[in-house]
Parts: C-alpha cells; sequence; structure tokens
C-alpha cells in the first residue's frame, strides 16, 4: 500500500475534509504496456480481466470454443502491475521481517492486555514487576535484530596499516536506523543520560545514510581510502589534515588516531630530522585517545575515558581543555618547520576545544555538525527543546533542499511532534515500520498513547493504531506467503479486525496460479476461522471449495466438503447431476467406481442432500447379485428388504422406479415361494401407476431400458400378486 | 549454561529465500556426507526448483550441489536407498538416482519421467517406492487414479481409475504387492496387486461418534508391521488401522471426547512416520502395542507419539511444520521444512 499518508489525513486538518486517505497523484499520462505470455494459439475470442492478489491482475484467455480440438481451450494469466517495493530492502528481506516480527508484537500484546487486566483488578503489580518500558525495550531488541546487524566485523588477523577504515559486515538500513532513533528517544529510560554519546554511536553506524547527493565525512573517507596507498608523502596533502579534522569533529577518534600514525614523521628514516614534529603529532593522538566521555563505557578497540557520574566527567573534561589550551600555546609550535603539520595539528586542536567556526568547516552535514556540538561544546544532555533549536541553528548552517527520510523523522522526534513522527514513518520506511513502532512511541509518553488511541470519527471510529495495523494486514494478505500473519494483527483490531479479516477470507482466490499446494492454504484458512471462532467463514470457504472441485471434476472431494459444510441445498443439486449418469453406468462392473464415493456417503449423521440414495441403492443391488448367484432364499429375503426400503424412501428419485422394479423382477419370479407380500406388492404396484402418470408430464426422463420393461414388471408385480394371495390365504 | 555431560537436542533453523514445499534426506554415500534432496519455491520468480545439497556437519550450513527445474511445482517427493521420486501438481512423475544426485560431477536430471493424459489429470497427491520392493512407484492422485510406475523404463499401468468420484491424497507401500491409500472422510484403502480392480479393504473413516471428519494427509506402514498403517490428518489426528482388526482403529492422538491427555496439536498433522530412534517403553512391551510415531502439524509441532505415554515435543515453531524426514542411517537426525521459509535440522542426543 504505497503512498498511503493517513496521519496527515487524520489529524483534523483541512485536507481531511474530501476524506481520502490515499492522496491520487494523477502524474501518470504515461501508458504501460505489460505483454502477456498465454502461448496459446489464435483466433483468441475472448479475453476477461479481474483483480488477483495485492497488485496483481488475473487475465483469462479463451480460445474459440469449437476450434480444433486438440488443443487446451483457455489459460489464466497472472500479471503483476508495477513494481513492488524501493530497492533497498528486498521482497525476501521484507518477508523475512515481517515474519520474524510476529512474536515479538504478539508477546508483547499478550503482556499489555495481562496489564489492563491487573490494573483492572485493582491490583498493585509485584514488586518483582518489570516497568512497562522495560517490556518495549525487550521488544525492540527483538525487532532490532531482525533488522539486520550493522556492528563492524572482528579485526583481521593481519592488520593492514593503511586501512583506516573498519569495513561494516553488511549495508546499513535505513530502517534500522530509524528503528533505533526511536528507541533512543522513547523507550529507553537508561541511556537518556548519555543521550548525547548514543546519537555519537548512531551517527557512527549511520552516517553513509543520511545524505544521498551530498558528500558526509563518511563518503569522503571512503574516497581518501582508495586513494592512500597512491600517496608517497601523506602529510602533504591537505585532504589528509582536512579528513583528520572531519572525522574528529564526528567523534571517530579511533579512525583520527589510526590516520596521524600515518605521519610521514613517524618513518623510521624520518625520525631523527623531524623529532619535535613527531612529538607534537604523538601528542595529539595522546591527547585524543584520553578523550573523556559522558557514557557508561566504551566497547573495546574505541578511544576516549568514560565516566558515569557528572561531576567527575566535568572535572576530568576541564583537565582535558587545559592540557590542550597548555599544549595550543606551547613553545614547540615554533619548532615544526612543516607548515601543513603544524596547522593541520592547530586546526585539530581548535576542534577539541569547540571552536564553532572550525567545526562548521571540518562538517559536511548539519546532523554531523550537531553531533559535534555535543562533542566538543555541550557535552551534558539537555531538555528536547533546546536540543531542537541546536538542530535548527545548525540546518540554517548547513541547509540541504532535499532532507532524507531519516533526518525528517530525526526533526519530528526533536520537535517532539508525534504527528509528524508517523507520518514520517509512514511515508518513509512503510505500512510495517509505522505498524510496530507505534509501541515505542507510546511507550513512555501519555500523550502519543492518546494521540494513538483515541477514536476518530473522519476514520470511521477506529483510532490509528487501529488503521495502521490494518493498512498492515492488508498489505501482509496481499502476498500467500504472508497471508497468513495477518490475522495476528487483526484480531488487535478491536472495532474492524474481526470484519476485515471475514471479508479477507472470502475473498481468498480458490485456486491460485500454481501454488494451492497440499490443499495448503485453503486448510491454512479453515484453521485460521477455528482459531478466530468464525464458523459461518468456514462453512463458506468449504461450499466455495466444494463448488470448486465438482467444476474441475473431482466429484468425491465436491461431496466430502459440502458434507463439511453441511450444505443440504447444493449436495441435493450435484445429486441430481450425479443420478443421470449413476443411471447409465450402474449396471455390473462399473459400480466399482463409484464405491469410494458412496463409502464416503456412508459416515451416519452426515448430511448428504438426497445422496444417501446411491448408498442404498448399492447395498440393493448387491443384495440382489447375491441371491441371484447363489439362489439363496435368505439373500432374497434380503434385497426384498433393501427394495421396500429403497420404494418407501422418498429420497429415491422417481427416474430410478423403473429400473429398480425391473431389477427386481428377478425377486417377483422367485421359483419356490412369493418373496413379497400382499401388502408390499400394492405399495410397488401404487408406484408403478404413479409413474404412469409421471410419464405424462413434459419434463419426465425416459430411462434407459429395453421397452417391454414396463409391461414386463406390471405383469410380473400381477402374477406374485396372485401368488402371495394364495400363500396368505 | 548447559550441563557438561548430558547431551541435548539441538536444533538449527536455516533461513532460506524460497519456500520450502518438502525436504528428504538423501542415502549417504559416504559416512562423511550427508545430502538432502528440497523441493522449492521461489515465490517472485514464481518458479519451482528442486536442489540436492549437502550438509556441513559442523556449521550445520547447506551447500548446494545440484539443482533441477520441474515442470512445476513438486507435490510430493520419496527417497529410498537407490532412487528419489518427485510428482508435480501439473501431473507428471520423475525418479532420479539417489547416487547420482549426489555427485557433482554428474548432471542432475530425472533418469525417468511419466506424464501425459492417460497418466494422472491434475495434481498427484501422493507417490511412494519401495526398498526392496517391485521397483514399481505408485502414484495416487485427486482425480482418484491410482498409477504403477516402473522405475526402470519409466512404463506404467493403471490399477485404478476413480474418475474423480474419489480423491486420493496420499499411499504407501505395505509388501511388493500392497499398498495403504487414504483420502478425504479419514478413508483408507488397503490394496493387493494379486486381486486387482478394486481395493481389498476399506476403512470407512468412523473413528469416533461426535468426531469431525477430515483428510488423509500422510500415511507409513513399518516393515517389521505390514497389517498395520499409521496415518495422519486433520484436527490433530493420529490412529493406526489394523487389518486384523479392521473396525477398532486405535486413536494416538487428535481432539477426543474421552483421552485425558492433551494432544500435542489440534491442527492438521502433514505428515507421520514411525520413529525408530525413540525406544518404546519396555516394561509393557507386546507385539500389539504400536511403535512410537513422529509428527509434524500446521500448529507447527514436531512430536513424538508414544502408546500408552505422554507425547513428547521436539520442536513448538511459530509456524507451521509441512514435512520432515527421519534420517535413516542416523535416526537421531531430523530434517524439517518451514512454512516461513526456512529448514530445521534437530539432533536429538
Amino acid at each position: 500500500m504505497p503512498g498511503l499518508a493517513p496521519a496527515d489525513s487524520a489529524g483534523g486538518g483541512p485536507d481531511s475534509v474530501n476524506g481520502a486517505l490515499v492522496p491520487y497523484l494523477p502524474d501518470s499520462h504515461v501508458s504501460a504496456i505489460y505483454p502477456l505470455r498465454h502461448g496459446l494459439n489464435p483466433p483468441i475470442s475472448r479475453v476477461s480481466v479481474s483483480w488477483g492478489r495485492g497488485n496483481s491482475l488475473r487475465v483469462s484467455v479463451f480460445r474459440q470454443p469449437d476450434s480444433d480440438g486438440g488443443e487446451v481451450g483457455g489459460k489464466v494469466v497472472e500479471l503483476t502491475l508495477g513494481k513492488s517495493r524501493d530497492g533497498e530492502i528486498s521482497d525476501t528481506q521484507w518477508r523475512k521481517i515481517a515474519y520474524g516480527s510476529v512474536s515479538p508484537f504478539a508477546l508483547l500484546q499478550s503482556r499489555k492486555n495481562s496489564a489492563a487486566s491487573l490494573s483492572r483488578m485493582q491490583l498493585s503489580p509485584s514488586p518483582y514487576h518489570l516497568e512497562w518500558w522495560e517490556y518495549v525495550m525487550e521488544y525492540s531488541k527483538d525487532i532490532s535484530a531482525l533488522l539486520g546487524d550493522p556492528k563492524s566485523v572482528g579485526a583481521p588477523l593481519i592488520e593492514d596499516p593503511n586501512e583506516v577504515f573498519i569495513k561494516k559486515s553488511e549495508e546499513p538500513s535505513s530502517l534500522k536506523a530509524a528503528w533505533e532513533l526511536m528507541e533512543m528517544f522513547y523507550v529507553d529510560k537508561l541511556s537518556q543520560a548519555w543521550l548525547p554519546e548514543r546519537l555519537v554511536d548512531w551517527l557512527a553506524d549511520y552516517d553513509s545514510l543520511i545524505s544521498v547527493d551530498l558528500p558526509t565525512v563518511h563518503s569522503k573517507l571512503v574516497e581518501f581510502q582508495s586513494k592512500i596507498v597512491t600517496l608517497q608523502v601523506i602529510e602533504d596533502d591537505p585532504r589528509y589534515w582536512d579528513l583528520i579534522s572531519s572525522a574528529l569533529a564526528v567523534g571517530w577518534l579511533e579512525i583520527v588516531v589510526k590516520l596521524l600514525r600515518l605521519h610521514g614523521s613517524y618513518r623510521l628514516d624520518q625520525l631523527g630530522r623531524r623529532e619535535t614534529e613527531n612529538g607534537l603529532v604523538e601528542a595529539v593522538a595522546v591527547l585524543i585517545s584520553k578523550m573523556p566521555r559522558m557514557r557508561p563505557a566504551i566497547d573495546a578497540g574505541k578511544h576516549g575515558e568514560c565516566f558515569k557520574a557528572k561531576p567527575d566527567f566535568v572535572k576530568a573534561w576541564e583537565r582535558w581543555r587545559a592540557q590542550i589550551t597548555k599544549l595550543d600555546s606551547s613553545a614547540f609550535w615554533v619548532q615544526c618547520d612543516n607548515r601543513q603539520t603544524r596547522e593541520g595539528l592547530k586546526n585539530v586542536l581548535q576542534i577539541m576545544l569547540g571552536n564553532v567556526d572550525v567545526l562548521c568547516s571540518a562538517t559536511c552535514h548539519w546532523m554531523e555538525l550537531y553531533i559535534s556540538h555535543f562533542l566538543y561544546i555541550r557535552p551534558f544532555t539537555a531538555g528536547l527543546e533546546s536540543m531542537y533549536s541546536l538542530a535548527q541553528n545548525c540546518i540554517r548552517l548547513k541547509h540541504t533542499s532535499n532532507p532524507h527520510k531519516l533526518m525528517r523523522l530525526m526533526i519530528g522526534i526533536l520537535g517532539e511532534n508525534n504527528e509528524v513522527v508517523l507520518s514520517e514513518c509512514s511515508r518513509g520506511f512503510g505500512t510495517w515500520m509505522v505498524a510496530h513502532a507505534i509501541e515505542l512511541l507510546t511507550a513512555g509518553s501519555n500523550e502519543a498513547d492518546f494521540l494513538v488511541h483515541e477514536e476518530r470519527e473522519n476514520l470511521g471510529g477506529i483510532s490509528l493504531e487501529e488503521l495502521h495495523r490494518l493498512v498492515y494486514a492488508q498489505l501482509l494478505s496481499s502476498h500467500l506467503l504472508t497471508w497468513q500473519i495477518a490475522p495476528i494483527y487483526l484480531t488487535s483490531c478491536m472495532r474492524q479486525g474481526m470484519g476485515m479479516l471475514e471479508i479477507l477470507l472470502l475473498k481468498q482466490p480458490v485456486q491460485e496460479n500454481q501454488v494451492l499446494l497440499k490443499l495448503h492454504l485453503f486448510v491454512q484458512n479453515l484453521e485460521i476461522c477455528r482459531l478466530y471462532e468464525l464458523d459461518g467463514v468456514s462453512s463458506r470457504l468449504m461450499e466455495i471449495s466444494g463448488m470448486y472441485h465438482w467444476k474441475h471434476g473431482r466429484k468425491g472431494c465436491a461431496v466430502f466438503w459440502l458434507q463439511q459444510a453441511q450444505d443440504e441445498v447444493r449436495l441435493s443439486k450435484i445429486a441430481s447431476q450425479l443420478f443421470e449418469s449413476v443411471g447409465k453406468s450402474i449396471s455390473g462392473e462399473s459400480f466399482k467406481q463409484w464405491e469410494g464415493l458412496i463409502e464416503l456417503l456412508g459416515s451416519e449423521g452426515q448430511p448428504a442432500g438426497g445422496l444417501d440414495f446411491l448408498h442404498k441403492y448399492r447395498d440393493f443391488k448387491k443384495c440382489l447379485q447375491h441371491a441371484d448367484s447363489k439362489k439363496d432364499a435368505d439373500a432374497a429375503r434380503q434385497a426384498v428388504e433393501s427394495l421396500m426400503s429403497l420404494m418407501r424412501n422418498a429420497s429415491t428419485p422417481q427416474r430410478f422406479w423403473l429400473p429398480i422394479l425391473y431389477d427386481a423382477v428377478k425377486l417377483l419370479s422367485w421359483d419356490k415361494r412369493p418373496l413379497i407380500n400382499v401388502s408390499q406388492t400394492n405399495l410397488l404396484l401404487n408406484k408403478l401407476q404413479e409413474l404412469s402418470l409421471a410419464r405424462l408430464r413434459p419434463d419426465f426422463v425416459e430411462p434407459e431400458l429395453p421397452t417391454h420393461a414396463l409391461n414386463h414388471v406390471r405383469y410380473s408385480l400381477a402374477t406374485n400378486l396372485g401368488r402371495a394371495i394364495l400363500e396368505e390365504s | 549454561m548447559a550441563v557438561i555431560g548430558i547431551p541435548q537436542t539441538q536444533i538449527h533453523r536455516l533461513s532460506q529465500s524460497k519456500y520450502v514445499d518438502s525436504i528428504r534426506w538423501l542415502p549417504s554415500v559416504s559416512p562423511l556426507q550427508q545430502s538432502a534432496i528440497v523441493a522449492f519455491f521461489d515465490t517472485d520468480a514464481d518458479s519451482p526448483s528442486l536442489e540436492v545439497h549437502s550438509l556441513d556437519q559442523e556449521s550445520k550450513t547447506l551447500d548446494l550441489i545440484s539443482s533441477w527445474v520441474p515442470p512445476s511445482r513438486i507435490s510430493s517427493l520419496k527417497c529410498t536407498q537407490a532412487f528419489a521420486v518427485a510428482s508435480t501438481i501439473s501431473g507428471s512423475l520423475h525418479v532420479f538416482s539417489a547416487t547420482e544426485a549426489q555427485d557433482p560431477s554428474s548432471a542432475f536430471r530425472s533418469v525417468v519421467a511419466a506424464d501425459g493424459k492417460g497418466f494422472h489429470v491434475g495434481r498427484i497427491a501422493g507417490v511412494d517406492l519401495m526398498d526392496g520392493g517391485s521397483n514399481e512407484c505408485v502414484s495416487v492422485g485427486e482425480d482418484g487414479r491410482v498409477n504403477l510406475v516402473r522405475v526402470l523404463d519409466g512404463s506404467y499401468r493403471k490399477v485404478f481409475d476413480g474418475n474423480g468420484l474419489v480423491s486420493y491424497t496420499a499411499v504407501k507401500w505395505a509388501s511388493p504387492t500392497e499398498f495403504v491409500t487414504g483420502g478425504c472422510g479419514f478413508g483408507l484403502q488397503w490394496w493387493d496387486l494379486r486381486r486387482p480392480g478394486s481395493a481389498v479393504a476399506q476403512f470407512k473413516g468412523n473413528l469416533e461418534k461426535g468426531r469431525t471428519s477430515g483428510i488423509i494427509h500422510s500415511i507409513d506402514v513399518h516393515p517389521s508391521r505390514k497389517h498395520t498403517c499409521l496415518a495422519g490428518g486433520s484436527a490433530g489426528t493420529v490412529f493406526a488401522w489394523d487389518l486384523r482388526y479392521q473396525h477398532q482403529p486405535i486413536i494416538l492422538s487428535g481432539t477426543s471426547n474421552d483421552t485425558a491427555a492433551q494432544p500435542l496439536s489440534e491442527s492438521e498433522v502433514w505428515e507421520v512416520q514411525y520413529d525408530s530412534y525413540t525406544k518404546s517403553s519396555m516394561n509393557n512391551f507386546s507385539s500389539s502395542k504400536l511403535l512410537p510415531a513422529m509428527f509434524c502439524s500446521e500448529d507447527g509441532i514436531l512430536g513424538v507419539i508414544d502408546q500408552g505415554e505422554e507425547p513428547t515435543e521436539l520442536l513448538a515453531e511459530p509456524c507451521a511444520i509441512n514435512s520432515f524426514d527421519i534420517d535413516r542411517q542416523n535416526p537421531s537426525e531430523v530434517i524439517c521444512s518451514l512454512e516461513w521459509e526456512s529448514i530445521a535440522i534437530v539432533s536429538r542426543p
């Protein structure tokens, strides 16, 4: 569902007047042409088009019905329209994310429900209970792990001195970057005290993403890395010093130290001549690696000294600054005769001292400038308000005309504007993000909680949270493999979830192109119905499936599913069709084919819509055969019994009366004594009378019997009546 | 920390980017190699493939050895010592040499194939081949046909044609001349090639009063007890049907009124197999007691049922387990295909 921006229209602004949830932009006047590979030979007589799953069309192509026999009469082709998603995350990866987020989501919802029921019972939560944000944190970590692991790979065994920049094991994704931002600001209460340092880490991971067209420190580093081997005297290159200050400004201390150690004065042949110069470079490198950081811990291999408590940090910070000032005013600078080195190092010291102009020129993007402020000017957490105004200042200095989606999200978060955050999530990162990130947004804020849970008139009485889940569920249901996840999200929607689930279930195509496996999809849908107690829908699905099988000639399956659906009406309809073919083929051998179907009908208590006649008819035939072959009186009596029950039963179709009676002639003319008594014979005669009357009606179907059959039956019945009267008197 | 000395069941989940239709172990050609044959379906490209992968014992990762493109999606897959046989939803059947399939230097292709209008119409629902049997592969379909395909030359003959009046969903050889089929309404049919024309015995699916009917999805017959067949199907049902007591099926699992034990699963049981690894409790051992059986289900359970014991759960996934196979040479190893485009390998201690 691309292009859906519900938060914009839900805000109650002027654009919500027309009530359009999906803004329609008639910008594509270019018609797209999709080739259709149906593989049929012309002439094609008819084409029918309907919507399939998601954004695919089902095109049914038919040939002339009476053209040459050997070929198929038509074909159904599926056609996928447009490109499905943006390229950053492939469909496969999206599905993986969708699968993986089910369990964390379901767990969080069940915890939410049990917490709600606890508070309803007014039980105080037990002292061992976690705070709510801690549950959300657990959820957030689970989801975050799904979105990829941008942590750098372990250090290589043989370290390349020229490799200043360690490659990440996989490309960072902006989805994960956005998720981490939201987690940092809304959920993780523990890191609130060192938020600036977390932002520094965040930028280190995702600097490559924040700008598409303009350079960043990251892109400059990558570029320089490729040239590093070709440089003879590295410190003579202005880009070297430029990069050192840039990397330092955004706090990538280990890269800066590594770069400094590449300085020519470290080379053994140079050491004697450039002692002072080397001393200055080393002094700066040591100062950089000793930078005090206001954070609980730092990864191994990264530079800086950590302080947890503010007073300790302030003391260390001041001492560090004093050392820098002292070095800055030292007399050694005069003795350093390399101008490039002198100026470069001086610049580095200015950055560490927090010179705004130098910081501004060392950074590229406003976010980098912003981070450098936290590192060298204001290392403490301030309120969001002042963070926001600082960000505004940075943007003014480093304006970009086309801000990246991550930056738009960042501004929304800093501006404490929940509506903007929601709409940026949805616009930039899609329906998955917004449906899942709502949990983060509402973790610690009552305002946000109210915003997403308020029931809105213009959304038909549902809340924003429900809207986003419904939209996500629709997206899931548009793909065959994710379809069965959709109910989990739908059932968490109080108002319209179940309704939508019913609609989705009923709209499932019976047979997908090549995909219906193991009756899989259909059975899965029945399973969903069972889980959510949608009995009505499940019988409807069974009816649909039954009719589908019937149309494709699988009569047994059809009968089974219609029986399961208890659909008497359709069963009796297909019964009348079945009887037509039974009438022709039921003699002798071919009856074996019917055996399986009849066994299916045999299970008692199942509705059969008149089909149970087949069962009785088969029994009668069997007894008759038995009696005929063995001349056994007992078997014959049994045959009479089943004959009578057939003729008494109202469900025996009229068209079978004469064939049954004709079969019964053998019983009527039984040698030894009459098997059928007077009253039974009278009943049969009545039936025969009824049949004679029925033959006058225009819709009567004449059974395929010899022409003399009726007279033969009549004569046998009369003879038998006579014999029976004599026997009984 | 795991207690040292007590080995535990190890589970490895291998994420794929394609839907796994079916999975089987292949008989190993060398003691060091373990490989599996997997039927994949790529939903993005709308293309099926049949692939042979070798399993790295250490890292438990799969490496592709060879691959073959079937004419349509694979509907059923079975393996014996010598052959692998696969059927498709468009009604064709393909036989592969099990040793050649694992040899990267030889082309992986079907040695024998059967299809055409006279063979099956539409999906073949089940195939089976027997070790040391008649070298004939039995295939059943929704069209109600039962066919035998000679593995040597691909010629086939019709055993029965139900003309769509019945549909079969599963099949299993019991002896070189006998096999069992299953279908709608929990029906089972026992066929004997020496008495052709129709099934020699039928189970009508009346398991219990008040129990809803369903479909048989899988059948197994143990070589040492050829008169009993094990069947699994809808509503968590696993039962055994003994030819000697045809009217008394033994229900092992399922939603039932009177079994005290809660069944592990209440949804579709997709596959059942006798589990030679689980040792039956010896104290009440008798020939009438059923052997332990493993099953997998739509609600994500892989479990073992031993008659008269509490069922044990090997794996509980958030998604369906669609098929599994127990390695015959090394029965502690079980490989499963999961709904969410992944494969799980369970190594029992």
